[in-house]
């Protein structure tokens, strides 16, 4: 009696697993099946990923031989006047170039996509944008600028397609963004309420809904630039 | 008294839950691989692989220079500590724009009203090409440069600079030139605009440099 109750109850579970199997098959044929298309764009994706994760990888080595070259310079400049003299000086330099880390009051600068249009991409937030941010923050006496943690050096570069921001060699980066200056905050402020200033910004604020704002800070933290510092070609005169 | 659950009850059980667990993640799996994909140019993605490449070639040299420094100063000795320090602050000297600098690179000359968006367009544009100097007719550039308008044109880092405009920039000469080409190009379709063009040299000499001003606000 007993046996069969359970071979009932098997039947009833065997019934319901097949069941829910059908229903999942017939779930997943109703979408569009991956044409070659998307199977193509899936694979670049991989690619773009990982490279983002090799690019992750060596950028964070960077930041650690930095660290452990300064650490070795320090041991070396206790053991002579002139090394340490040397080191000061290059302290200075390395500092202006972002290659530090570096404290201070200053404006955090919120950015993030609108709603979409009708077909147009200018309810994302570009890389012109974050330019046109990080340039008004020099402006107003910016010391140091991130952007998502990313920091700017006196080489920067910003590019990317519409809704994707590249720094320099750095990953691409995707809304929201931050930008984060440490500098003259009564300025930075000012400007960045300025309604004069970033005039394309705000109209597409007001149009397609891009978040914008703005916040002062008595005491922020930019971490140091993790990137390369090339001049293969440029030599002094 | 309340009936205990039989155990073929709890078997039945656990196995319409998991039936319901595995229904629901694979059909969320399809729709999230459907989402992420959506609106994704493939276009688009392979000059990002290209970009990613090239900006990883740059890491991985710039990180193995930072290894043999590390391994030179892991012999202890202070000249080679001092020889790195002076070597770094050679370099850092070109890159902030305090010294005068020579090297291959384009003239870019523009006749037009260019404003100061479409000034700090095109010195981005040089930047992304890898341009390591940059120069507005006499005025050397750094990313901090604050490019103005005023009410007779454009100020840069508070100097007035007038047109026609001539941008030096000293870097790699191959992607500088492809990028001075493009953006001639583009600029020679844009009615505001006279005259564009470039030149390729093999040594430019910029001698401007950039006033640093020190930190005010931001300590290490």
């Amino acid at each position: 009696m007993t046996l069969r109750r359970t071979g009932a109850y098997l039947l009833v579970a065997l019934t319901a697993l097949t069941f829910g199997y059908l229903i999942t098959a017939q779930l997943r044929a109703e979408l569009p099946v991956p044409s070659n298309r998307v199977v193509r764009t899936e694979a670049l994706v991989r690619t773009v990923q990982d490279l983002e994760s090799t690019n992750a990888g060596y950028r964070s080595q960077i930041s650690s031989l930095r660290g452990q070259i300064d650490t070795l310079e320090a041991q070396a400049a206790q053991r002579s006047d002139t090394t340490q003299r040397l080191r000061d000086e290059v302290a200075g330099l390395r500092a202006h170039a972002g290659v530090t880390q570096l404290r201070g009051p200053g404006v955090v600068v919120d950015l993030g996509n609108g709603r979409p249009g009708a077909g147009a991409t200018d309810y994302l937030v570009n890389f012109q944008d974050i330019q046109d941010v990080v340039n008004l923050l020099f402006q107003g006496g910016a010391e140091g600028v991130a952007v998502n943690g990313h920091r700017i050096s006196p080489l920067s570069s910003f590019s990317g397609p519409a809704g994707t921001v590249v720094i320099d060699q750095g990953n691409p980066l995707n809304a929201p963004f931050q930008v984060v200056a440490v500098g003259n905050r009564n300025q930075m402020e000012h400007l960045m309420g300025d309604a004069s200033k970033l005039g394309g910004l705000r109209n597409r604020q007001r149009a397609l809904g891009l978040a914008l704002s703005f916040q002062g800070s008595p005491d922020l933290t930019l971490a140091p630039y993790d990137s390369a510092l090339e001049t293969r070609f440029a030599q002094p005169a | 008294m309340p009936s205990r659950p039989s155990l073929n009850a709890v078997v039945v059980g656990l196995l319409s839950a998991l039936l319901a667990f595995v229904a629901v993640v694979q059909v969320r799996s399809q729709f999230e691989v459907e989402r992420s994909l959506s609106g994704v140019d493939p276009t688009t993605l392979a000059f990002l692989i290209d970009d990613l490449h090239r900006a990883n070639d740059t890491l991985a040299r710039d990180a193995g220079a930072l290894a043999a420094r590390r391994a030179a100063l892991q012999g202890g000795s202070n000249q080679e500590a001092a020889a790195q320090l002076n070597a770094e602050a050679a370099q850092l000297r070109v890159v902030e724009g305090l010294v005068p600098v020579h090297g291959p690179g384009v003239v870019v000359t523009v006749d037009a009203p260019l404003t100061p968006l479409d000034l700090q367009d095109a010195l981005d544009n040089l930047r992304v090409a890898g341009a390591e100097a940059l120069a507005l007719n006499d005025q050397r550039l750094v990313t901090s440069s604050v490019i103005n308008g005023d009410s007779e044109g454009v100020t840069v880092d508070g100097v007035s600079v007038r047109g026609p405009w001539t941008l030096w920039a000293i870097g790699d000469p191959t992607r500088l030139s492809s990028a001075a080409d493009q953006m001639t190009r583009a600029l020679r379709d844009d009615p505001r605009v006279h005259s564009a063009g470039y030149r390729a040299e093999s040594d430019l000499v910029i001698r401007s440099t950039v006033v640093q001003r020190p930190f005010v606000y931001g300590s290490a």
